[in-house]
């Protein structure tokens, strides 16, 4: 299962680079916007010290089994090694199993990035069918979809998050991702929505449906391009938001299943010996903050490269 | 209510009597409990929590108490209370109880035999779903001859017959839920703030922040010393037994590892060890979670579950989790209960687990190391609640043993209901338990025996039934002691859990409190005779008991 | 204007009313129920559980148990609680305060922070001041609540011991304080996690707050402002800064959600007793009633929010008073 989140993962960074690379590949009503994007995203510092991060960071975790100094599970001494503050040796210190927090951190990006990235991408394939669907038809079918959002949006995602997972008590990692995703869509919806609606009014859009196009090949041929630029953004800045969130699940008890160590459930197994044993929780939220710092960081200037009225240079 | 609890002080303080007054400790003071949970009642008769018994043990009187050492057979063990006294007959099968005529309830009304007859009444229907009934199987029933009188009627002579209507059965007043219809009382008002009659009564429950107690300075036994009780629950933990270390509480009933040191070395705090009635395990379901009329596909054979128990070093298990804080499990009992002690364990011996295995079929052959045989690999779940933390590190640390010899254990947390539920449905394979044995050795029946109702895992041993049977009605201490060593090796043997920890409470208290010995099912049932010497009280221990902003 | 408000209102009430039915549904589906939980103990037979189900009407079929339910809370009455003994009205009457007030705490210093370091960036763009400011918004804005809520708690409660480690109040001295002790006691112990939710929501308002300013500084009627000659200090107060103010207070209908997200871990953290822990608690206890009724709150107090920043918006930005 994980290696196959895996090849998705990397699969989906790849192909969102080429798409940025190559403006050929994707059928827009203009090309070189992508390209403007490219070279916008590079001048910007900050964000390639963020994009830097996550490569080195995919890197890492993709090769985390040959990189940590021990196996995640492995309990060295439960009685003599347990609770070691950091040393050369543990330099992120030991749990209370005696596990070397520094292997945990590392295996934990592994399971931390692909839950938020596979999520995220269930959740902008469903908003963006959703949005779709509402968009195009209108009337009061429309009305009723966007109704029922707003419920959802009403309330915080973690509640449904946290009402689902503890009234069925422990998940799978699949059955995680697929949680997270179904409570991630809301937004995108409403953002491909605005799209649909700002882009049939257009004249080229026009005249192709006056032409005998159909609904799904104006979606993917005219809509879907003008969509993809929000939907990237919310999609980057999301992926940092699910993290949090599986984080949060984690601390809980009710995320990520021991003895597999995601970010959340490292902080769990510290949180309790907070006090004396800082090390076990302090490191792995270090690494969600830096991740997702680097993730907004890459999304903010993902916005700002594709906001249209930017002016270049500033 | 408030103001029907704040009369009777007034109404009696004539009576004041000697029996308290024996310890000469000046009173007042104020006693901070911080504790890890809140009450879920403080009705006697619905109580199901710990935290729930220590406050009500301090309102309530039963009709005599244990003291210290715990003796369960007979009547020796126990000193009076609402009973001044009570005579046998001759054929053991009743006796009979006479109330002291001082006895009253903290809103003035005296304590009746009425009263015992109506909580009686209150224990054994279905509808209000005492948890303590199965206490009274052997109860025939309850009268009173007369108004002073209860009479208590047996159907079988037993050892522990005394022990178990008296100490189970706390009288709480006909009426004031008399009147209270009984599918209500669960939810009624009176409930909330129920009315007692022993030392200390009931100031306010705030849900979740304190529950606080005055002393009844006009109890017809003698005042006790203490002014105030007040247990403080916290939602973990940590906030647990920092309030101690921070001064903002006076006493901690169980100090973990991690908090021991810092205690010992803290100058303001003492630290009391105590033997506790607990163990924790490890329980197989023997029987098929989806459908239980079928065995279990691996864990009703017994070769296995043998195997799988040695490859567990429980010695190694218990010190990373508990330090010096518990000892290895002796089997299904604890210490303090457990009529013997010398039966033969299951060693660790992960060598002889996996010759075992490879004799059963269980070969290793993929790569991640787990056995398989016919292409199906040797792995089952365990169930554990996310709020316990030492079944949480133990599940953790087995599933790490035993995949040293080839098994793979599944962990499953869930939040505590979702883990009730899964074990009452029996929809698990294996779960992180923890018992609290009642104060006597026949409760090993309850979560072990054929018939018990919390018997989760479904071990069905005819042997060790009948010998539990018979230690129970053994006519003399050295015979049951005998049939007791049997039932234990019996079980131990059939291996139908891993039997991992005992934990050794450690109490710590502030240095100014004067406690008393503690007894070893409630370290609380001294608090009316715990005193604080006037030269070291702090201001809390100020607070004069009835004034205050309101 | 009031049409506006009918239209709101009544979009606010349809989504409590989606988001009751989607948690009556979930509660019912999920396994387990009130009485496997609330009175759990392996000695209560399950019949004495069916007599309570009965009671509780918990065996009568589930649309019936929800148009009954529905016609209750229409007329005020939550139900009781099973696995607090006392009504849920109750038990809210004395958790949502609570709630209210961390949140209101927080809402209003992290507007005020936010919304001044938000604009001090922008005034300063480019500056030493705006990048360190805008990194430690980052910073904080990239940060799970739960996890700035146990370093909080680590640095000024263990180890620097300047704030009590949870709870709203002292248990055994706050009822023996004056007036003024107790006000001191409840800003001590609230200090803590209302500034816990604050840091991490000013630094979202000062982000947006800072390109909301940006914008408007782009826009025409500022270069025009500017072209004739009107002293930056009046462009930056009077052009930038009203028009600046309008999408954050988007933000704030934003907010309530996030902040009461927020509050379930810190929550926990600090053992402040309000509604998010009720909720986790009445979820894990199968507390139905109590569940719903959280949810309903919740509900009720995100719709109040985003109406009021619909309001407000209209009510700044002259161009919505005609809708």
């Amino acid at each position: 299962m994980l290696v196959a989140a895996w090849l998705a993962v990397v699969g989906v960074f790849a192909g969102v680079c080429t798409l940025l690379a190559r403006p050929g590949l994707i059928p827009s009503p203009n090309a070189s916007p992508w390209r403007t994007i490219l070279d916008r995203i590079t001048r910007d510092r900050l964000a390639l010290v963020g994009l830097a991060f996550l490569v080195t960071l995919y890197f890492a975790a993709a090769i985390a089994p040959w990189i940590a100094p021990y196996e995640y599970r492995v309990q060295l001494d439960i009685v003599e090694l347990k609770h070691q503050a950091p040393t050369l040796a543990h330099p992120f210190g030991t749990d209370q199993y005696s596990r070397d927090v520094l292997s945990r951190v590392l295996h934990g990006a592994r399971v931390s990035l692909s839950v938020a990235l596979l999520s995220v991408l269930l959740a902008i394939s469903i908003g963006t069918a959703y949005g779709g669907i509402a968009g195009f038809a209108g009337g009061r079918l429309d009305g009723i979809m966007m109704r029922l959002i707003d419920a959802l949006l009403a309330l915080p995602r973690i509640l449904i998050l946290i009402a689902v997972l503890a009234l069925w008590g422990g998940v799978s990692l699949p059955a995680l991702v697929i949680l997270l995703g179904l409570t991630g869509w809301f937004g995108v919806s409403r953002l491909v929505r605005a799209q649909v609606l700002a882009t049939r009014g257009q004249d080229f859009v026009v005249a192709a449906r006056a032409l005998g196009a159909s609904p799904l090949r104006l979606f993917l041929r005219h809509v879907l391009p003008q969509a993809m630029s929000p939907v990237i953004v919310a999609a980057t800045l999301g992926v940092g938001n699910v993290i949090m969130l599986e984080a949060g699940l984690s601390y809980l008890g009710i995320g990520v299943p021991q003895p597999r160590p995601s970010w959340g459930n490292i902080i769990q197994d510290g949180a309790e010996y907070i006090s004396t044993q800082w090390w076990v929780t302090l490191f792995p939220g270090l690494a969600i903050v830096l991740t997702v710092m680097a993730f907004n960081v890459v999304g903010d200037a993902l916005r700002d490269a594709m906001d249209p009225r930017q002016v270049d240079g500033r | 209510m408030r103001h029907a609890l704040a009369l009777p002080a007034l109404l009696v303080a004539a009576i004041a009597c000697a029996e308290r007054g024996s310890s000469n400790a000046p009173s007042g003071g104020t006693l901070i409990v911080t504790i890890g949970a809140d009450a879920d009642h403080l009705l006697p008769p619905l109580i199901t929590g710990l935290v729930g018994r220590q406050v009500a043990d301090l309102m309530y009187y039963r009709l005599a108490e244990l003291t210290p050492p715990i003796r369960t057979a007979g009547d020796e063990g126990f000193e009076p209370r609402l009973a001044s006294r009570w005579r046998w007959a001759a054929d053991s099968l009743s006796i009979a109880f006479d109330l002291d005529p001082r006895a009253q309830w903290h809103d003035g009304t005296p304590v009746r035999a009425k009263d015992v007859v109506f909580t009686y009444s209150l224990y054994t229907d279905p509808v209000v779903g005492a948890p303590g009934s199965v206490n009274f199987a052997n109860v025939d029933s309850i009268t009173a001859p007369d108004s002073m009188t209860v009479a208590v009627w047996f159907q079988r002579r037993k050892a522990e017959q005394f022990f178990e209507v008296v100490h189970n059965l706390v009288p709480v007043p006909a009426h004031v839920f008399g009147p209270v219809q009984r599918d209500q009382l669960r939810a009624s008002g009176a409930v909330r703030e129920p009315i007692g009659n022993g030392p200390y009564r009931l100031v306010r429950w705030e849900r979740a922040s304190r529950i606080e107690l005055a002393a009844d300075t006009a109890h017809w036994r003698g005042r006790p010393r203490l002014d105030r009780v007040i247990w403080t629950p916290a939602p973990d933990p940590v906030t647990t037994v920092t309030r101690l270390f921070a001064g903002e509480a006076d006493f901690y009933e169980s100090l973990r590892p991690e908090n021991l040191a810092q205690a010992e070395s803290d100058s303001a705090l003492r630290v009391v060890p105590y033997p506790s009635l607990q163990y924790g395990f490890l329980q197989f379901n023997l029987r098929d979670p989806g459908d239980s009329s079928r065995p279990h596909r691996l864990l009703a054979d017994r070769e296995l579950r043998r195997a799988i128990s040695m490859a567990v070093d429980r010695d190694r298990l218990v010190r990373s989790i508990y330090d010096t804080l518990a000892f290895v499990a002796i089997g299904p009992v604890s210490r303090a209960v457990a009529m013997d002690t010398t039966m033969t364990h299951l060693p660790h011996d992960p060598e002889r687990a996996r010759r075992t295995l490879d004799s059963l079929g269980w070969r290793v052959s993929g790569g991640d190391g787990i056995r398989q045989r016919d292409g199906v690999p040797l792995a089952f779940g365990v169930i554990v609640p996310t709020s316990s933390r030492p079944r949480i590190n133990a599940a953790v640390i087995l599933q790490e043993q035993l995949r040293q010899v080839g098994v793979r254990l599944d962990i499953e947390q869930m939040e505590f209901t979702t883990f009730l539920e899964r074990q009452r449905a029996r929809r698990f394979e294996s779960y992180l338990g923890v018992w609290v044995t009642t104060p006597t050795p026949s409760g090993v029946r309850q979560p072990w025996s054929t018939a018990g109702q919390s018997n989760f895992g479904a071990y069905a041993s005819p042997v060790f039934d009948a010998l539990v049977d018979s230690a129970v009605y053994a006519r003399s201490p050295v015979a049951a002691r005998t049939y007791w060593r049997r039932a234990y090796q019996t079980i131990i043997d059939d291996a139908p859990a891993i039997w991992l920890y005992e934990p050794r409470m450690v109490a710590a208290h502030h240095r100014r409190l004067r406690i008393t010995e503690f007894r070893a099912d409630a370290w609380w049932a001294g608090i009316p005779e715990w005193s604080i010497p006037p030269d070291e009280r702090i201001a809390r221990d100020r607070i004069p008991l009835a004034v205050r902003h309101e | 204007m009031v049409g506006l408000v009918l239209r709101r209102v009544g979009q606010a009430a349809l989504i409590v009313f989606l988001v009751t039915t989607l948690t009556f549904v979930l509660l019912r589906v999920a396994p387990g129920d009130p009485f496997t939980a609330t009175v759990e103990h392996p000695l209560i037979a399950e019949e004495t559980r069916e007599q309570w189900r009965a009671a509780a009407g918990l065996d009568r079929p589930i649309a019936e148990q929800y148009i009954r339910y529905l016609a209750n809370v229409a007329r005020g009455d939550f139900g009781p609680s099973f696995s607090k003994g006392r009504p849920v009205s109750e038990e809210l009457a004395s958790a949502v305060p609570n709630t209210l007030l961390l949140m209101l705490a927080a809402l209003v210093a992290s507007f005020v922070l936010g919304v001044a370091l938000g604009v001090f960036q922008a005034v300063r763009r480019g500056s030493i001041a705006d990048r360190a400011i805008g990194g430690v918004a980052l910073f904080f804005y990239s940060m799970p609540d739960f996890w700035l809520a146990l370093m909080v708690l680590l640095l000024f409660a263990y180890r620097l011991g300047l704030f009590p480690v949870g709870g709203m109040l002292n248990p055994w001295s706050y009822e023996y304080y004056d007036i003024w002790g107790r006000i001191a006691n409840r800003l001590h112990h609230l200090a803590l996690p209302a500034g816990t939710l604050t840091l991490l929501s000013a630094a979202a308002i000062a982000r947006y707050q800072r390109s909301a300013v940006l914008d408007v500084a782009r826009q025409d009627y500022v270069r025009t402002a500017r072209a004739k000659g009107v002293s930056e200090r009046r462009v930056v107060t009077r052009h930038i800064l009203r028009n600046a103010l309008l999408p954050v207070i988007t933000l704030l209908g934003l907010a309530f959600p996030a902040l009461l997200g927020g509050a379930v871990f810190v929550e926990k953290v600090f053992a402040w007793p309000g509604m998010g822990r009720l909720a986790v608690e009445a979820i894990g206890t199968r507390d139905y009633h109590l569940v719903t009724a959280t949810v309903i709150i919740a509900g009720v107090m995100v719709s109040i929010g985003s109406l009021l920043a619909d309001l407000l918006y209209a009510a700044v930005d002259p161009r919505l008073r005609e809708t």
